[in-house]
């Protein structure tokens, strides 16, 4: 199939722009870090037309259907939605040199995805339904950006730590990196764009839970563990209000969040049951 | 926070233990430490299975553990008295903070400092000053076009005491609101849940092809009165070539007064509603109709056949016996523990009188009675199935509040987020040289360092006018 060939050249030049963002760091040299970028970009170019082409290949099985319904699907999407909301704040904020410690993700998460079974099955029943594509969409880019935030913020304990040790050295390895309170801010900031996009998730899949199975909250694991990672970014978010709970509070609670983020959407389906179930074998 | 920012509503006077609840209740700390609580207490509902029947958690636990786990509430966990008292501690402590916020909020919308006066001017961190060889209305009008392009609308302008105009623009002073939308959202959603479980109900009803209900059981166990009839022309299947399931759907009606007044297919993902009672696909199956069964020889010829109305007693034709399909399987479990696919029970009336003898006759397997013994055996040799769909039955008059909640919600964090309640002074005067001079400064309640370069941007335009 097309489609596979294609996402396994976008794991292939995800992996090159990996290589490059860690040359960068090491070499800094602003050529490297251009290419690195363009190379990231090249990755979303590819990996965009092996989803078009997957989506396109269901028609023609005559399935027809949007390619986010398998842990294959949604690990793809996921690496997908990462590289972009990665792409995005590095031009904004300008933190390419935090891209050696986030551009591996999307690779990881293709070589991830590559273990699990990739053929293009058809829906059953509870899954025939508009609100997918706006459930998992508006999830997974809020898992993204939580997930740069994660990056952002242990980078920010390592910078933080170093600035405490030797405020004013200078050409040290640690000086190439944004400063700790930019990096703070990148962290907020990050998860102010992940917060209201993983609240549009909940409600939608409540929404569509309703639609389907007639409750809005059933407090099934899945729901649960999306109920608890929005309150621990909902703490966050008031814990940076509070004086005193910037910098160092704040990067660990950002830290905890993608933690129960990442269980979330793989610990759930691996070791709990429930309704959303894309990560069993079958 | 700048001399314009309305300040926290002063600490509460009264009595000292008044004023101390109240501080504990609107305090930011409370609110990220029973986040943090909650997120941590839910974790033990998803570990532990909830609302099992308590004979399942004895394969689990120790009979001691159970007993606690019971007590404790945590095999139902989300509806345990503390956790419902964490939440009802969340409510509480939303509704302080927003009656605590509330007149500070209040007192930013308002209008205040319409001149950029020397208190101002102190608290202003952007405030420049540019001096122009333009006259005053030519910079006035160049000015209102440039400062018009960030903040559209007009501006009110005050006549300085000492000639010339100060200038008062804003923009997003509405978003101040959003603190409210945010919060009290919560409480909408929390109001509707309650709603819900006081006043809704949800049910469960299985209704043959072609029958009609008006009652459903809830999950509480009672029984429900509609004030309708609903009625099921037809359940269909269809499975993928895998055996997958592919759709399900059943043709429902509703009836009043022996009436037809609503038709509608359901299937998973699209339900009908009728009277705030809706109805879900949620599953089917099969009830024998009509069973034929044959009784046969040990040599292979067919002594008697009778085609049995389910839970009918009858003859065999030719034979002294009478039979009487009573029971169904749609997965038969074998002796052995595999799967036998779908099985009728059928009860053996011997001639002479006396107890029945219960048989099962697989339909996949016609000559499985054969191993009873015997010089007669019996076999099924059609089976006409009774269709029914099994529909999940709600009413939920708190939905609505649930979703108004949650649009509201998503509607004040967008708010909240990435707007901000934006305010611009500018001074327009003479100077003393007789050059036109600009005074400009901006405050912003959130997002300040967006708007510092939104400022600079404007300050610099600013400058290049000519
Ligand atoms: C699940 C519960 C809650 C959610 C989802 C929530 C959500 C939010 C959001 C999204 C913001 C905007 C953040 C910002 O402006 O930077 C915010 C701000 C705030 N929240 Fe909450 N909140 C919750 C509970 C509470 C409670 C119980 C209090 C009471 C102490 C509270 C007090 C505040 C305050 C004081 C602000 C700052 C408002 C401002 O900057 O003007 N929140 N909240």
């Amino acid at each position: 199939m097309t489609n596979s060939l294609l996402f396994g050249i976008a794991t292939f030049v995800y992996f090159f722009a990996m290589v490059l963002y860690v040359s960068y760091l090491a070499f800094r040299s602003e050529m490297l870090g251009k290419v690195a970028s363009r190379s990231m970009l090249g990755g979303v170019v590819v990996e965009t037309a092996a989803i078009g082409m997957r989506w396109y290949e269901s028609y023609q099985m005559g399935i027809g259907r949007a390619p986010l319904t398998n842990l294959y699907e949604s690990l793809a999407f996921f690496a997908w939605t990462f590289a972009v909301i990665y792409l995005v704040l590095e031009r904004k904020f300008k933190i390419r040199t935090v891209g050696a410690f986030v551009a591996p993700f999307p690779f990881l998460i293709m070589a991830y995805a590559a273990l699990n079974p990739n053929d293009i099955q058809p829906l059953v029943p509870a899954l025939k339904s508009n609100w997918l594509i706006s459930h998992v969409v508006s999830c997974f880019v809020g898992y993204a950006a939580f997930a740069v935030s994660f990056g952002v913020s242990i980078l920010y304990l390592f910078k933080a730590g170093s600035e405490k040790r030797s405020p004013k050295s200078a050409g040290s390895f640690w000086d190439f990196l944004p400063s700790s309170s930019g990096l703070d801010e990148i962290g907020y900031k990050t998860i102010a764009i992940g917060f209201p996009l993983l609240t549009i998730g909940i409600v939608t899949g409540a929404f569509w839970a309703n639609v389907a199975w007639g409750t809005y909250w059933s407090w099934d694991p899945k729901e649960t563990w999306s109920l608890i990672v929005w309150l621990i970014y909902a703490a966050y978010l008031h814990a940076r209000i509070t004086r005193g709970w910037r910098g160092k509070r704040a990067a660990i609670l950002s830290i905890v969040g993608f933690a129960a983020t990442i269980f979330c959407y793989l610990g759930v389906n691996l070791i709990l049951s429930g309704l959303h179930s894309y990560g069993s074998a079958s | 926070m700048s001399a314009d920012e309305p300040v926290k509503t002063a600490k509460t006077e009264g009595t000292d233990w008044i004023a101390t609840i109240w501080n504990f209740l609107t305090s930011l700390k409370l609110v990220v430490i029973l986040l943090l609580i909650l997120s941590a207490l839910s974790i033990a509902g998803t570990v532990i299975e909830q609302n099992k029947p308590l004979q399942e958690y004895y394969r689990y636990y120790q009979p001691g553990t159970v007993a606690l786990f019971s007590k404790l509430g945590l095999f139902d966990m989300y509806h345990s008295w503390w956790f419902v008292a964490c939440l009802s501690l969340l409510a509480l402590n939303i509704t302080a903070c927003t009656m605590d916020r509330y007149r500070g909020i209040m007192a930013g919308m308002r209008k205040r400092n319409l001149i950029l006066d020397e208190k101002l001017s102190k608290s202003l961190q952007n405030l420049t000053t540019i001096r122009y060889a333009l006259p005053l209305d030519a910079v006035e009008k160049k000015m209102v076009e440039l400062a018009g392009k960030e903040f559209p609308g007009k501006p009110v302008v005050t006549a300085a005491e000492e000639g010339g105009s100060h200038y008062f623009f804003e923009k997003g002073k509405y978003s101040r609101l959003a603190f409210f939308m945010t919060h009290l959202s919560i409480l909408i959603i929390f109001l509707g849940a309650l709603i819900g479980s006081f006043f809704g109900y949800k049910g469960y009803v299985n209704i043959f092809e072609g029958e009609t209900v008006s009652q459903v059981e809830t999950r509480a166990g009672k029984i429900q009165n509609l004030n309708f009839q609903v009625k099921c022309n037809t359940f269909n299947a269809e499975f993928y070539a895998s055996g997958m399931p592919m759709d399900y759907r059943s043709d429902l009606s509703i009836l009043q007064n022996g009436k037809e007044v609503v038709r509608k297919t359901i299937r998973v993902n699209d339900p009908l509603t009728f009277e705030g009672v809706t109805f879900y696909q949620s599953s089917y199956g099969g009830q024998p109709d009509q069973v034929a069964i044959e009784a046969v020889s040990r040599d292979g010829s067919v002594k008697g056949t009778v085609t049995a109305p389910f839970g009918r007693v009858v003859d065999i034709p030719g034979m002294a016996e009478e039979v009487e399909a009573a029971d169904y399987q749609e997965h038969f479990h074998l002796p052995d523990g595999s799967e036998g696919g779908r099985a009728v029970g059928v009860n053996i009336y011997p001639a002479k009188g006396g107890a029945p003898a219960g048989v099962w006759l697989l339909v996949n397997d016609p000559e499985y009675d054969k191993r009873r013994g015997g010089d007669t055996y019996f076999r099924v040799r059609d089976l006409k199935l009774k269709k029914y769909t099994g529909l999940q039955v709600n009413r939920d008059p708190g939905e609505i509040l649930v979703w108004l909640g949650s649009i509201l919600l998503i509607a004040g964090i967008m708010i909240a987020f990435f707007m901000s309640h934006k305010k611009l002074w500018i001074s327009l005067r003479t100077d003393n040289k007789g050059r036109s001079e600009l005074t400009i400064g901006g405050t912003a309640n959130k997002n300040r360092d967006a708007f510092a370069r939104e400022m600079e941007q404007m300050i610099q335009s600013l400058k290049e006018v000519s």
